[in-house]
């Protein structure tokens, strides 16, 4: 009996020092998972004080579509150039202005508005803005229910199947194209897409808590822009 | 008595492994150990160029194209980031792990890219 304990007891002590070697050896290494912080360099080359003008957006979001109703009471221009303009001037020194209320798009047309430099060199010289930034803006209810595919096991013969189940996803699409102007010369110098879902549940919905969400996740990839940021990714790394 | 004898040899070998782990700096695979111990402590230059020492060592081992394709990223360098992930694939393609970190950079590196500046603002 003692000596069961014994040769156990020694068995349990090889073990541990067998474990602790493997883990002083290189030879017991493989592959780690690593977090690292990639450093996004700004996407316009900027010296990062210049004065930017926050000139008006072409609004794509139709309020006369049922499922938008609910979107009447929001008004995305306002919300984004208030988010937009406290985002820069927190976190950049950029001298940041809103173009006069009296500035109106010369076209509803992104494609056009993205060529008229004459227009976009005027509200630069009228607002002495070095940058003008503009786009289009969309905010929507999208429904994204339907059936999908999914896999389980069968109790009765354990094998595995594919079955359609039903999910109801309902939610906020905020869709923001940047168009980013000379103020000097009137020419484009950037245009960038920004898209977000967010899933909202359908008892507790508010729409413009969903449109912040919709803006908060993209805050990092609209402040990328103009400053540098980073972003969080994992990778493998070997360790022999 | 036995019991003893087989403890001391243990911790004989701890120790020794432990000893022995970057005792051999012209091979690859210690230059990948070190250079992966300083990549966790945040130290992606230093283990750049570790790497970098266990590529001129094995030129076609694709863990240390992998580990430097990793540490230019981490450093901001995306462009010599791809180069080394394709590099690490090419030599290893059915490697699973590379696989996933090409993958994954690529799908980064893609919408990186994909914004086009004209030309430069600030003047």
């Amino acid at each position: 009996m003692a000596g069961n304990r014994g040769a156990t007891s020694l068995r349990l002590w090889a073990g541990i020092l067998l474990l602790g070697f493997l883990r002083a050896s290189p030879a017991g290494a493989g592959v780690d998972q690593v977090r690292l912080r990639l450093p996004l360099k700004p996407k316009l080359p900027l010296r990062g004080n210049e004065r930017i003008t926050l000139a008006p957006f072409i609004i794509v979001t139709d309020p006369e579509k049922p499922k938008d109703k609910s979107l009447q009471s929001i008004d995305p221009q306002a919300e984004f150039h208030r988010f937009l303009k406290k985002q820069l001037e927190k976190k950049t020194k950029f001298d940041v202005v809103e173009a006069p209320k009296d500035v109106k798009l010369p076209t509803q047309n992104l494609v056009e508005l993205g060529k008229a430099r004459e227009f976009w060199a005027s509200v630069g010289a009228q607002t002495q803005g070095e940058i003008v930034v503009s786009g289009s803006l969309e905010f929507k209810v999208e429904d994204r229910s339907g059936y999908k595919s999914e896999e389980y096991q069968s109790p009765v013969d354990g094998r595995t199947y594919y079955r359609q189940i039903y999910v109801e996803q309902t939610g906020y699409t905020f869709d923001v194209v940047f168009l980013v102007f000379d103020g000097h010369t009137g020419e484009k110098l950037l245009q960038d897409e920004f898209k977000d879902f967010r899933q909202a549940s359908s008892r507790s919905r508010d729409e413009l808590q969903g449109l912040f969400e919709n803006l908060f996740s993209l805050e990092n990839q609209i402040l990328n822009t103009f400053v540098p940021r980073d972003r969080e990714a994992e990778r493998y790394l070997f360790t022999d | 008595m036995k019991l003893d004898r087989i403890i001391g040899l243990s911790l004989l070998l701890v120790a020794g492994g432990a000893c022995t782990s970057y005792s051999h700096p012209e091979k690859a695979s210690t230059q990948i150990a070190f250079g992966t111990s300083v990549a966790k402590k945040g130290m992606w230059r230093e283990a750049a160029f570790r790497y970098q020492r266990a590529i001129d060592a094995e030129p076609n081992n694709a863990r240390a194209h992998n580990n430097l394709a990793v540490a230019l990223e981490a450093g901001g360098d995306f462009a010599r980031a791809l180069a080394e992930y394709k590099k690490a694939l090419e030599l290893e393609p059915n490697n699973d792990y590379i696989r996933r970190n090409y993958t994954r950079f690529a799908e980064f590196y893609s919408a990186y890219t994909k914004t086009s500046v004209k030309a430069s603002g600030g003047r």
